[in-house]
C-alpha cells in the first residue's frame, strides 16, 4: 500500500482477459489483468482489486488447462490466454519451479525415463535379492512348517507315491547322511523322504522346514550311495540359504509393484513378466546350493565329481523326456515345473563343468 | 464417438497424453529418489492436471490438496499395512483378528477419504462435501457387501447401489445437495447380464481344464513324465487367456453400462446429469490401451489414462435449469488426508 495509485499505471501491452471467481458465488466476472510495479491490477464491470504479486499464488502451467490466479481471501482468476499469461509472468519476474522446468522439456523426460530404467533395474538386481533374503530368515519356523505341509500334500496328492525302497535301504542313506560333517560349523534341521516320482520322475527337492524328498529314480539313477549323497547335499544347501522361501518372496514383491504399477490393466500382465523375470534366479540359487553342496562333500572327502556325475545323468534322462533334472524347492508345484521349462537347462551343463573344474 | 449429450451442456477434457507423459515420468522419478516421500506432491499434481483440464460450462475444476497431509496419511497407512502384514505372519489367529480390525477401521477410512477428496475439490472457487454419516459408511461399506458374499452374490447389486447412493446422496456443491434415484432394480438388470456374460468364458473354460488329462500323471509309472510341465504351461495360458475375456471383453461392458447407470440418476438440485457412454468404444480403448502398455513396458500408462478420462468426460454433460451461477457459496471445512491416503495403500477403488 506505499505505492501511490497514480504511479501504478498499467502498461497497456500486458493486459490480459480473465475470469474472476470471488470464491462465495460461482459467478464468473470477466476481468483485465494488468501489472503495475510490484501490483496486480483487476478491472471487470463493478470490481477493481489491485494485490501485491508477492501475496498471489499463480498455478503451475499445465498444457491447456487455465493458470489460476488465487487470492489470500479464497478469490481466484482463471486465465485461458496462455501467451498473454506467459509475458504479464515474464514481466513480473515470476519463476516457475524448477520441477515444472523439467516437466515441460523433452529432454528431462527422456532422461527421467533413462533413470527410472536405471533404478529399477539395480533394485530389481541388487535390492530385491537382499530384501527377500532378509524377509526369508526372518519368518518364524511355524510358518515354514505351515508352507512346507501344504506342498508336501500337494505332491502326495499324485505327484509321488509311496517308496518301493526297502527301510534298509532308506534307512542305509539317511544314516549315511546323518553322518556327514555339515559344512563349516553350519547345523540346518532337515528330515529326508522317500518317494517313488509319478510325474516328477528322477528327482529331488527341498521344502522350506528342511524337508528332503529324494526319489526311487534318482537312487536308481545313482551308482553307490555317494552319488545320492552328494544330491541331498545339494538339496540341504537350498534349505541353508532358504531359497525356496527367497523365491516365493521375491515374486511376490514382484507380483505386487507389477501389478500396482499396471493399475488396471491388472494382474493379467504381471503374471507373465514376474515369472519371466523370476527364472535367473533359480540359476543362481543353484550355484549356491552347488557350493554348499561342494564343500560339504570336502569336507567329507568325497569327490565334488559325484554331484557332476548325478547331473549329467538327469540332464541325460530328461532329454529323453523328462520335465526336469533337479529340482528346486518349489513355492508350489506348477511354479517349479514351469520355471525350470523356462530357465534351467541351458544352465545345468555349465554347472557340470563348474563342478568338474573345481576338482583340483 | 459421435454420440454426445446435445442438449445438456457437456464436460470438456483438454489434457494431452504428452503433456501428462513428462509429468508423469518426472514426478515418478522425484518420488523414486525421495524413497517415496515425494509421491505426495506428485499425486496432488496428477489429480490438479486431470481436474484443470476439466472444465464445465466454461469454467475449470481444481483440486486443492496440501501434499503434507497427504503424505502424513501415507505414512500412517504403510504404518498399518506393515503391522498388518506382521500381525498375519506370527500366528493364524492374529492374522484373523488383524484382518477383522482391518475390516472394522475400513468403511470409517473409507468416509474419511471421501470427505477428504470432496472438501479438496473446487469448481468456480466453491468446494464440493461429503455430508455421509460414519454409521452410514459402516452399513454399506461393511454390513451390505458382508450380507453379498454371504448370500453368494445374490444381495451384491443391493450393495452396489446403497455404496453408490451412499457416495453420491450425501454430496453437496457448496450449498446444493447431490441426488442418487438409481434403484436396486437397475443394479440388478446389470448384473444379471453380467452373470450371463460370464457364463460363456466360464463353460468355455470348464471344457479346457476338463480336456487336459491330469489323471494320466498319477497312473502307474509316470510315463512320459515331460508332458506335465506342458501341461501346467498350457493351463497357466488357459487361464490367462480367461483373465484376458473378462478384463479386456467384460469389464469394459459392464464399467459402461455402471457409468450410465450412476451418472443418468445422479443430480445436484434441479440439475441432472448424463452419461452415454458405450460399451463397444470403452472396448476399443481398453484393448489398446492394453497392447500399447505391455508393447512399450508400461511408458504407455499416462497415454492411456488420458485416452479414458477423454472419453469417459466427452461423453458426459450436465442439463442445467435456471441460472447455475446463483448457487451460493457455502462454509467450508478441512480434515486430515488419512482417510484418502490408507485407503490407497490399501487399494480399495473409490470410483465417485
Amino acid at each position: 500500500m506505499s505505492t501511490s495509485p497514480s504511479e501504478a499505471q498499467p502498461s497497456e501491452a500486458l493486459r490480459v482477459n480473465a475470469r474472476y471467481f470471488d470464491g462465495r458465488t460461482a459467478r464468473a466476472h470477466p476481468v483485465t489483468l494488468a501489472l503495475a510495479g510490484d501490483k496486480l491490477l483487476l478491472r471487470g464491470d463493478g470490481i477493481a482489486r489491485a494485490d501485491d504479486i508477492g501475496a498471489l499464488h499463480v498455478s503451475e502451467p499445465m498444457g491447456a488447462a487455465p493458470r489460476l490466479i488465487k487470492y489470500p481471501d479464497g478469490a481466484h482468476c482463471e486465465v485461458r490466454d496462455h501467451a498473454g499469461m506467459a509475458a504479464m509472468l515474464a514481466a513480473s519476474h515470476h519463476r516457475d519451479s524448477w520441477v515444472v522446468h523439467m516437466q515441460n522439456r523433452w529432454r528431462w523426460a527422456v532422461g527421467a525415463i533413462v533413470c527410472t530404467v536405471l533404478v529399477l533395474l539395480a533394485a530389481y538386481r541388487w535390492g530385491l535379492p537382499v530384501a527377500a533374503n532378509a524377509i526369508a530368515h526372518r519368518l518364524p519356523a511355524g510358518a515354514l512348517d505351515e508352507m512346507s505341509q501344504a506342498t508336501l500334500s500337494v505332491l502326495d496328492r499324485g505327484l509321488v507315491r509311496p517308496t518301493q525302497l526297502t527301510s534298509e535301504r532308506q534307512s542305509g542313506i539317511t544314516q549315511a547322511f546323518a553322518r556327514l560333517v555339515p559344512p563349516q560349523g553350519t547345523d540346518v534341521r532337515y528330515t529326508i523322504l522317500f518317494r517313488r516320482g509319478g510325474a516328477i520322475g528322477a528327482n529331488a527337492l527341498a521344502l522350506p522346514d528342511g524337508t528332503l524328498i529324494i526319489t526311487d529314480q534318482l537312487i536308481d539313477l545313482s551308482e553307490n550311495d555317494e552319488e545320492a549323497l552328494a544330491v541331498l547335499a545339494h538339496e540341504l544347501g537350498h534349505v541353508h540359504h532358504r531359497h525356496g522361501l527367497r523365491q516365493l518372496i521375491q515374486g511376490s514383491i514382484l507380483a505386487i509393484v507389477v501389478s500396482w504399477y499396471l493399475g488396471d490393466v491388472g494382474g493379467l500382465a504381471a503374471g507373465l513378466p514376474t515369472l519371466l523375470l523370476q527364472a535367473r534366479y533359480s540359476r543362481e540359487h543353484e550355484y549356491d546350493a552347488d557350493a554348499y553342496a561342494v564343500s560339504m562333500l570336502r569336507a567329507n572327502g568325497i569327490s565334488p565329481r559325484r554331484l557332476a556325475a548325478m547331473l549329467t545323468k538327469l540332464e541325460g534322462t530328461r532329454r529323453s523326456g523328462q520335465a526336469e533334472s533337479d529340482a528346486n524347492p518349489p513355492p508350489s508345484p506348477h511354479g517349479t515345473m514351469i520355471r525350470d521349462y523356462l530357465s534351467s537347462h541351458p544352465a545345468t551343463q555349465e554347472r557340470i563343468e563348474h563342478l568338474n573344474s573345481d576338482v583340483r | 464417438m459421435e454420440t454426445r449429450a446435445t442438449d445438456a451442456s457437456a464436460f470438456e477434457f483438454t489434457g494431452r497424453g504428452s503433456e501428462y507423459f513428462r509429468i508423469w515420468i518426472v514426478n515418478l522419478v522425484l518420488t523414486i529418489v525421495t524413497l517415496g516421500i515425494y509421491s505426495a506432491w506428485a499425486k496432488v499434481r496428477r489429480l490438479q492436471y486431470f481436474y484443470r483440464n476439466t472444465s464445465l460450462l466454461g469454467a475449470s475444476f481444481d483440486y486443492h490438496a496440501n501434499p503434507i497431509a497427504i503424505l502424513k496419511g501415507r505414512l500412517i497407512g504403510v504404518g498399518l499395512l506393515i503391522g498388518y502384514q506382521v500381525a498375519s505372519n506370527t500366528s493364524p489367529l492374529i492374522a484373523v483378528i488383524a484382518f477383522a480390525a482391518l475390516l472394522v477401521v475400513l468403511p470409517w477410512l473409507l468416509q474419511r477419504s471421501l470427505v477428504f477428496k470432496l472438501v479438496n475439490s473446487s469448481y468456480r472457487g466453491l468446494r464440493f462435501r461429503f455430508m455421509g454419516s460414519v454409521g452410514d459408511a459402516y452399513r454399506v461399506f461393511l454390513l451390505w457387501p458382508l450380507l453379498g458374499y454371504v448370500t453368494l452374490g445374490l444381495l451384491f447389486p443391493i450393495a452396489h447401489q446403497r455404496i453408490k447412493a451412499y457416495q453420491h446422496g450425501n454430496s453437496l456443491f457448496a450449498s446444493s445437495a447431490f441426488g442418487f434415484s438409481a434403484k436396486v432394480n437397475d443394479f440388478y438388470r446389470i448384473y444379471l447380464k453380467l452373470f450371463g456374460l460370464m457364463l460363456v468364458p466360464l463353460t468355455v473354460m470348464g471344457i479346457v481344464l476338463g480336456s487336459l488329462n491330469f489323471a494320466s500323471f498319477s497312473a502307474e509309472g509316470g510315463r512320459d513324465p515331460g508332458e506335465l510341465g506342458r501341461t501346467m504351461m498350457q493351463v497357466f495360458f488357459a487361464l490367462m487367456v480367461f483373465y484376458l475375456v473378462i478384463f479386456l471383453l467384460i469389464a469394459p461392458w459392464f464399467s459402461a453400462r455402471m457409468q450410465n447407470l450412476v451418472w443418468n440418476h445422479t443430480a445436484l438440485g434441479s440439475h441432472t446429469f448424463e452419461s452415454h457412454v458405450r460399451a463397444r468404444d470403452l472396448l476399443a480403448i481398453y484393448l489398446t490401451n492394453f497392447v500399447a502398455i505391455v508393447l512399450t513396458l508400461g511408458l504407455f500408462k499416462p497415454f492411456a489414462d488420458i485416452r479414458l478420462a477423454r472419453y469417459r468426460l466427452f461423453h458426459m454433460g450436465l442439463r442445467t435449469q435456471g441460472d447455475i451461477e446463483a448457487l451460493l457459496a457455502a462454509e467450508q471445512q478441512s480434515v486430515g488426508a488419512l482417510g484418502q491416503e490408507t485407503a490407497d495403500v490399501f487399494d480399495v477403488d473409490i470410483s465417485f
